[in-house]
């Protein structure tokens, strides 16, 4: 007999079946490819210690915060954790890899005495080390528009505490079910008939992915049926262990400020400082406790509840027989401990931006925002928290100690910036290209173009080199110059007695007759010549007033122009991204230190030895009141009209730059010496860790010997009354004998010694 | 008295006493002889550098520490990696600018790489640093002579 309704129902079916089969195209369209957008990641570089460093404990204990070392007054148990006291610090190191590397975690033991590490142990074998890396800081996360953190794990990672505690907090017949828990939907049928809405979902986890990953979040009755369908189809598709691993990393488990914490490997960090593989059975009965309401029940809202929620979980697991009574009843009264956290907040922004105009040459903002790329830099946060500090109490200063230099509108405030770099290897360490990112995000180390004033006569007499020693004489005259039918006078910023100086004293004391007159000598053309060898790009024509540093040059190729002195010649190329790394660590992209030989190590020396002078006796000789004890190369700058002030400041192991001045020009009314070199004292002085106290070893192609104070010849050896100590070149020694004591018998040398002590009157 | 006034009386008060004083250390000193004046001129080896500065550098705890990095660079381009020499060996060389070591690798790793210049550039820096080290000049030498037939 016909039975009527058996087309109908088989119609029914196969509409079901062609449903199914719709939906598995969607889910392996969707799982096959990428899964989630992950932002890409932006690190620091590695913090090295070591016995005898001197460090900057405040500095170095907010770099232990912010890698997520947590304080404790216990023995140290776990990776994460931090003890300090005044002369000992004992870390448990989180293990840590970066290319190429792998750094297993170990609690250290590091002794200090004020703020020099005194020893560093390794508490596992109780051997002393004579070195510790610690990991790079997160810097920087490449966002979508979603604004999700996610840091993938997969099932064999994650703990079986977690999983039951996932489990036993959503459902805990997962394992059981086919991706429908009849029980559950019957339990949500009642509830929500009890009530006349939808009140209670009763899903499974299959059918929460199915809602999180296809579904809208809005709750209707044909919702629930493509919910159940599409969760029948994935349960055909996938075993249980990926469609956990998929819920694993899929849920939402927070928020920081304005980004959202998914899946369960970031939870893990967020709440806990930890890896998921770490994580305690109570962190785990919380974080499966988070699910349901992760805000609501959140430690970083309301501990109690959440501690109330998760001893709901804990007392599910043990229900289903996956914790012991004992686990249970030494679980249940522990408080919530947390990591904390910060929200937020692009750290190093202008260096950031100078990273970001590198790596969108090579890979797309969507790339950025979704393949989770570890992008490593050359950034030390602690340098870069120093420059931003000593830059902004600088200008304050200032401001404070003149009135005419406030401004009510945040645009037009006085503006200072700072690049901090390594002179061997082009390491860019730090990077302020403002006062206040937030206000302008115009780069002034990267974008600006400003004159160097006498920042730039370094580069004047590095071209004269090869024609003047540093005992060389020059015109301290005032003279008119004339070039393409212009006349320029230039003048000294104080007037001088002397008619003649030395170069090392021209140098030293910015004395800028004297710069000129080398400049006149050496040929403007030169100059731009060498200008140009080391780096500059800026427009520079062959003017006399180059000598003085009227072109425009970007602080970034200042700073860098000056590295070769403190690099034997060598010219580095400024470095900030190291290498970009794949999800699955592989390296796509490895940037080293080029370097280019631009000037001799001789030359390079002798630079060094004469911008020493100008801390020993010159402009910047304030630089020793402001505790830099230590031998130190630099050079002031200051623009016409107070327009700009500069320091350049270099030691064998860190230069900077400082620059100070008005967006538009306005005067600042102070010199190099009084606006920007107390902003470099004080970065130096955060630094200890940067300062080893050294200087250049003198190499081959330079000679030390004494000359006469008074005509700069080679000095008679016990006869010049005042012989001097003087480098050279080896093939520029003066080729004269003092001829004023070199001959002289005993009355000649009593008659010249009479003279000599006359013309100082 | 005028100031011009005081000041002549000053310089030959001054004078009486300065030119006396001479007068008797004259007495006291050797005669002079009349010789060619002489100085000398230190170069970088007489300059207190050297295989002792290096020694006395090699002590140091910072040295310690680098050398310990630079020993990971060597491991590294004995494993073929020049890549991840390259950069554990520019560390060493901001935590310690002065091991020339540090150059002699960082050429070995770029001639691995087959970049003969920067090769070149680290080989002659090396041979700044180790010139007062026979057996490690030996080693540059050697390497130097390996670039330029490359570069042939």
């Amino acid at each position: 007999m016909f039975k009527w309704y058996l087309p109908v129902i088989a119609l029914i079916f196969g509409m079901m079946l062609a449903y199914c089969w719709y939906l598995s195209i969607r889910i392996d369209k969707r799982f096959s490819g990428r899964r989630w957008s992950i932002p890409s990641k932006v690190y620091s570089d590695t913090t090295i210690l070591y016995p005898g460093q001197k460090i900057n404990r405040v500095l170095f204990n907010e770099k232990l915060r912010n890698l997520g070392y947590r304080k404790v007054t216990h023995t140290l148990e776990e990776k994460g954790e931090l003890r300090i006291s005044t002369s000992l610090m004992e870390i448990y190191l989180h293990d840590f890899k970066v290319p190429s590397r792998y750094k297993e975690g170990v609690p250290v033991k590091i002794r200090f005495d004020k703020n020099r590490i005194t020893s560093i142990v390794n508490l596992n074998t109780g051997q002393p080390m004579s070195i510790l890396e610690l990991e790079p800081e997160e810097v920087m996360l490449f966002f979508g528009p979603k604004r999700e953190r996610r840091r993938l794990v997969s099932i064999d990672q994650v703990p079986m505490n977690v999983i039951h505690a996932v489990l036993a907090a959503e459902d805990h017949r997962f394992y059981e079910h086919k991706g429908l828990d009849p029980r559950g939907i019957l339990r949500a049928i009642y509830t929500d008939l009890r009530h006349g809405s939808f009140k209670q979902g009763g899903s499974t986890i299959t059918q929460q992915l199915a809602k999180n990953y296809f579904l809208t979040p809005k709750r209707t009755l044909i919702r629930k049926l493509k919910e159940l369908f599409m969760s029948l189809t994935m349960e055909r598709m996938y075993n249980k262990n990926e469609i956990l691993e998929i819920y694993l990393n899929e849920i939402y488990m927070g928020q920081n400020g304005s980004e959202a914490i998914n899946g369960i490997g970031e939870a893990s960090i967020f709440y806990f400082g930890k890896p998921v593989e770490e994580l305690s059975l109570a962190e785990a009965a919380t974080l499966g406790g988070l699910i349901r309401a992760p805000n609501h029940y959140s430690p970083y809202v309301d501990k109690n509840r959440c501690r109330e929620r998760r001893n709901v979980v804990l007392n599910a697991m043990y229900k289903q027989g996956w914790i012991s009574d004992e686990e249970l009843k030494t679980t249940l009264p522990l408080p919530v401990k947390t990591v904390g956290y910060d929200a937020y907040r692009k750290k190093a922004p202008y260096f950031m931006d100078y990273l970001s105009d590198q790596l969108t040459a090579l890979y797309s903002p969507q790339d950025l925002s979704s393949l989770g790329l570890k992008i490593y830099t050359t950034l030390d946060t602690q340098v870069q928290t120093a420059a931003e500090s000593a830059l902004k109490k600088g200008l304050e200063t200032l401001e404070e100690s003149n009135p005419a230099l406030s401004r009510t509108d945040p645009q037009k405030k006085l503006q200072g910036a700072i690049i901090v770099m390594q002179p061997k290897t082009g390491y860019v360490l730090a990077m302020v290209g403002g006062r206040n990112y937030s206000v302008s995000q115009f780069n002034r180390i990267t974008q600006a173009r400003r004159q160097p004033g006498s920042a730039f006569k370094p580069f004047v007499y590095l071209s004269g080199l090869d024609q003047f020693t540093p005992a060389s004489i020059l015109s301290n005259k005032p003279v008119t110059y004339e070039f393409d039918g212009k006349e320029w006078t230039p003048k000294n910023y104080t007037p001088m007695a002397e008619k003649c100086v030395t170069v090392r004293d021209a140098l030293a004391k910015s004395i800028n007759l004297a710069t000129v007159d080398l400049a006149m000598q050496v040929g403007i053309d030169h100059i731009v010549k060498t200008a140009r060898s080391l780096g500059f790009s800026t427009p520079m024509k062959p003017y006399p007033s180059i000598a003085l540093g009227s072109f425009e040059v970007i602080p970034l190729e200042l700073a860098r122009a000056y590295c070769p002195f403190a690099a034997d010649g060598v010219l580095p190329f400024p470095l900030a991204l190291k290498s970009v790394l794949d999800e699955n660590g592989n390296i796509l992209e490895q940037r080293h230190m080029i370097i280019k030989e631009v000037m001799t190590p001789g030359k390079a020396f002798l630079m060094s030895s004469l911008l020493q002078s100008v801390v020993e006796k010159g402009t910047a000789s304030s630089l020793r009141e402001l505790g830099i004890a230590y031998p130190v190369a630099a050079k002031t700058g200051t623009t016409n009209d107070y327009r700009d002030a500069w320091f350049v400041g270099y030691t064998p192991d860190i230069l900077a730059l400082i620059w100070v001045g008005f967006d538009d020009g306005a005067p600042i009314y102070a010199t190099g010496s009084k606006a920007a070199l107390p902003i470099w004292a004080d970065l130096m002085n955060a630094l200890p860790q940067y300062v080893s106290g050294g200087w250049f070893r003198m190499p081959q192609g330079v000679v030390r010997g004494m000359i006469c104070s008074e005509n700069r010849q080679t000095a008679a050896k016990d006869k010049c009354p005042h012989p001097m100590e003087e480098y050279f070149l080896a093939d520029h020694i003066p080729e004269g004998y003092c001829p004023i004591y070199g001959h002289a018998n005993s009355f000649e040398r009593i008659i010249n010694g009479i003279k000599g002590f006359f013309n100082t009157f | 008295m005028g100031s011009k006034a005081f000041l002549i009386h000053f310089k030959a008060v001054i004078a009486t006493l300065v030119f006396g004083s001479l007068l008797i250390l004259l007495g006291c000193a050797p005669s002079v002889v009349k010789s060619a004046p002489s100085t000398s001129w230190k170069t970088s080896q007489d300059a207190g550098g050297g295989q002792k500065n290096i020694e006395k550098q090699r002590m140091s705890p910072r040295a310690l520490a680098a050398l310990q990095l630079t020993e990971q660079g060597r491991m590294f381009i004995e494993n073929n990696q020049p890549d991840d020499a390259i950069g554990i060996l520019e560390r060493a060389l901001n935590l310690n600018p002065d091991n020339g070591r540090n150059y002699y690798y960082l050429a070995e790793a770029w001639l691995m790489k087959g970049n003969f210049g920067q090769a070149a550039q680290f080989n002659r820096l090396a041979q700044i640093y180790l010139k007062d080290d026979n057996e490690w000049l030996q080693r540059v030498n050697l390497q130097k002579e390996r670039i330029a037939e490359k570069v042939r």
